[in-house]
């Protein structure tokens, strides 16, 4: 009893002392809620009466989304997708004058190889390929790490948990917004290689071929504004595929002391599983592989798109998000806040 | 506490349904080489002749030039309409050098029967009635490690819709029967009108019917061969191969409009899918 009595007291100083010192707003201030491992003991009795600490999960989520809209990682995302847009559309002109010659690129929304294969569509679908392995996760993984370790690197966190709000609901909250940085994240990608593809290579119907990459399993057609639709479902696809990874970084972002550690170890568990399932040797392992079952959002550009298949592998992936933050909640519900 | 609840039963929920849709294939991986299984090649052929003809039905005479498209396309089991018995039939496997084992339906209450060609010497051959009439089906193996394979030779009627619908609807409910693990395609001349500008007149419901058997077809198999392009003349589609959804993945489906003679007014459609 008195190491817990010792804690509150403590918890009491470090708020009151919080309370005269910091630049937090004024609701911040006027709070003075104790937590020992994510139990509540005390609230002073002029709390009840102040509309203000009234936290609900919707203030919290308009806090967390006003935080990360503030962070530089959140721009400096979208510029470096930009970037990648712009490097892949100069990637295709070079590719296509290297081996069609000078004339193609005078033309190069007719020429590339053949009139109706190669459009605006077919770039948009190589680009969000490319990208959604292993660009996409770095921002997810670095955004969803930093969630609980940023602040706790940042000293904020205890202050935080001081707050008359249970430590589920903070952790529930980041996470709901590192689910929409996720889905804005994807959809502004998807968006702009659309918008680029119409403006520098045209549009046109979207024709499949599995080809060295395997992008989807047999040759088909979808036709325009079809394919337009099944990019719309890849941005919901690609954005449940991905919460998979801002799980784990959630997950590590709990049990590690900083962000920078919980983005690598996450980085680190995706390549690992990535790169060896694409290794034959281990070819039977890879059913065991979360990056497998990740891979089915790209299902949707199959001229049927396998409704059994993709609701399986999405169950699966929804096994480990939710299993991962169950996990997570956990953790960081019981866990000892030193910093 | 209720949210750890929550997440508990969301990632039940999960597991549930990810048991509950079971893939029929396993995932291939971007960039990564496919597993590539066995290929099988089906052709359909409605070797009979135009309606203004005397006798519509496939002339003893066409045979071999019949058995000379089979034989330059290799597949590996053919759904053949319009014969006119058993006889026919005889004559095909022997311009097919014995290649290919066969069997005809019953006529049931039409003058014309279907066929089913296989390589497989040991495949089981079935017959199924609807409507009246009869179609048949042949059970093989593309290798003896390889999941069965079911191939049904259908013949809907040509002149009633409502026929063709009922038709349609036993076919499929028979194919949806098979044990589960085997491989069930159905291929045949199912005469559907879908296009609804071929509608001459405004007193039949044609087209509605043809839709809704067509959409009740799609409900269960795919249609193989929808890109190839028209199977017989007057730019119709009305021959078909149906298959799985997922269990296989099409490679080819190709309409050989070189092949034929006489007046046929039907061209082969092939298709080739990886098992």
């Amino acid at each position: 009893m008195s190491a817990i009595r010792a804690v509150i007291l403590c918890q009491a100083n470090l708020v009151a002392t919080h309370r005269e010192s910091c630049g937090c707003p004024s609701y911040f201030k006027r709070e003075l809620g104790v937590i020992v491992r994510g139990r509540q003991f005390t609230s002073l009795p002029e709390q009840s009466q102040d509309p203000y600490v009234r936290f609900t999960m919707i203030t919290q989520l308009k806090l967390e989304f006003l935080k990360l809209i503030r962070s530089r990682s959140f721009f400096l995302s979208f510029i470096a997708l930009t970037i990648f847009v712009a490097l892949m559309l100069w990637g295709f002109y070079s590719y296509a004058e290297r081996k069609a010659g000078e004339q193609v690129t005078a033309q190069f929304k007719y020429t590339y190889e053949s009139k109706s294969y190669f459009n605006g569509l077919t770039f948009a679908l190589y680009s969000v390929m490319f990208s959604f392995s292993l660009l996409i996760p770095i921002f997810v993984a670095m955004t969803a790490g930093a969630q609980i370790a940023g602040e706790r690197q940042a000293g904020t966190l205890r202050m935080m948990c001081v707050r008359p709000v249970s430590r589920v609901s903070l952790f529930l909250s980041k996470f709901l917004v590192v689910a929409f940085y996720t889905y804005l994240l994807v959809t502004f990608f998807i968006g702009l290689n659309l918008l680029v593809g119409l403006c520098f290579v045209g549009w046109g119907d979207l024709q499949l071929y599995p080809g060295a990459l395997n992008l989807v399993d047999e040759p088909g057609k979808l036709l325009r504004d079809e394919a337009l639709l099944r990019f719309v479902y890849a941005s919901l696809s690609g954005t449940w595929a991905l919460l998979v990874i801002a799980a784990i970084a959630m997950l590590f972002s709990v049990l590690f002391e900083n962000p920078a550690m919980a983005t690598v170890a996450t980085l680190a568990v995706y390549l690992v599983f990535h790169i060896i399932g694409r290794i034959e040797f281990f070819e039977h392992l890879r059913p065991y592989f979360f990056t497998t079952d990740m891979d089915f959002w790209r299902d949707v550009f199959k001229p049927q798109i396998p409704w059994q298949s993709f609701q399986h592998y999405g169950a699966v992936c929804g096994a480990y998000i939710f299993g991962t933050l169950l996990v997570a909640t956990a953790i960081f519900d019981r866990k000892d806040i030193t910093s | 506490m209720w949210a750890k609840i929550l997440l508990t039963a969301l990632c039940l929920l999960m597991i549930g349904t990810a048991v509950r849709f079971d893939p029929s294939r396993q995932r291939s991986l971007l960039a990564a080489k496919p597993s590539d299984g066995p290929r099988l090649r089906l052709m359909t052929w409605n070797i009979g002749y135009a309606e203004l003809e005397d006798d519509s039905r496939a002339h003893t005479k066409d045979l071999k030039t019949v058995a000379d498209t089979i034989l330059s396309n290799d597949p590996d089991a053919i759904a053949l309409q319009e014969l006119t018995g058993p006889e026919q039939l005889k004559v095909l496997l022997g311009y097919l050098h014995g290649r290919y084992s066969g069997a005809v339906a019953p006529p049931g209450n039409s003058d014309r029967v279907d066929a089913v060609l296989v390589k497989d010497g040991k495949a089981h051959f079935e017959n199924l009635a609807a409507d009246g009439k009869y179609a048949i089906a042949a059970s093989f193996h593309l290798r003896p490690q390889s999941p069965g394979v079911v191939l049904v030779s259908a013949h809907a009627d040509a002149f009633s819709a409502t026929r063709r619908r009922v038709f349609t609807g036993e076919v499929v409910d028979w194919a949806r029967g098979r044990p589960g693990g085997s491989i069930v395609l159905i291929g045949g001349d199912f005469n559907f009108a879908l296009d609804a500008k071929d509608e001459s007149h405004f007193y039949s419901d044609n087209v509605k019917h043809d839709s809704e058997a067509y959409s009740y077809v799609l409900k269960y198999f795919r249609d193989l061969g929808r890109e190839a392009g028209y199977t017989a003349i007057n730019d119709r589609r009305i021959d078909y191969i149906f298959g799985p959804p997922e269990t296989v993945l099409l490679r080819r489906a190709e309409v050989l409009q070189s092949a034929g003679t006489g007046q046929m007014d039907h061209w082969p459609l092939l298709v080739e899918v990886t098992l």
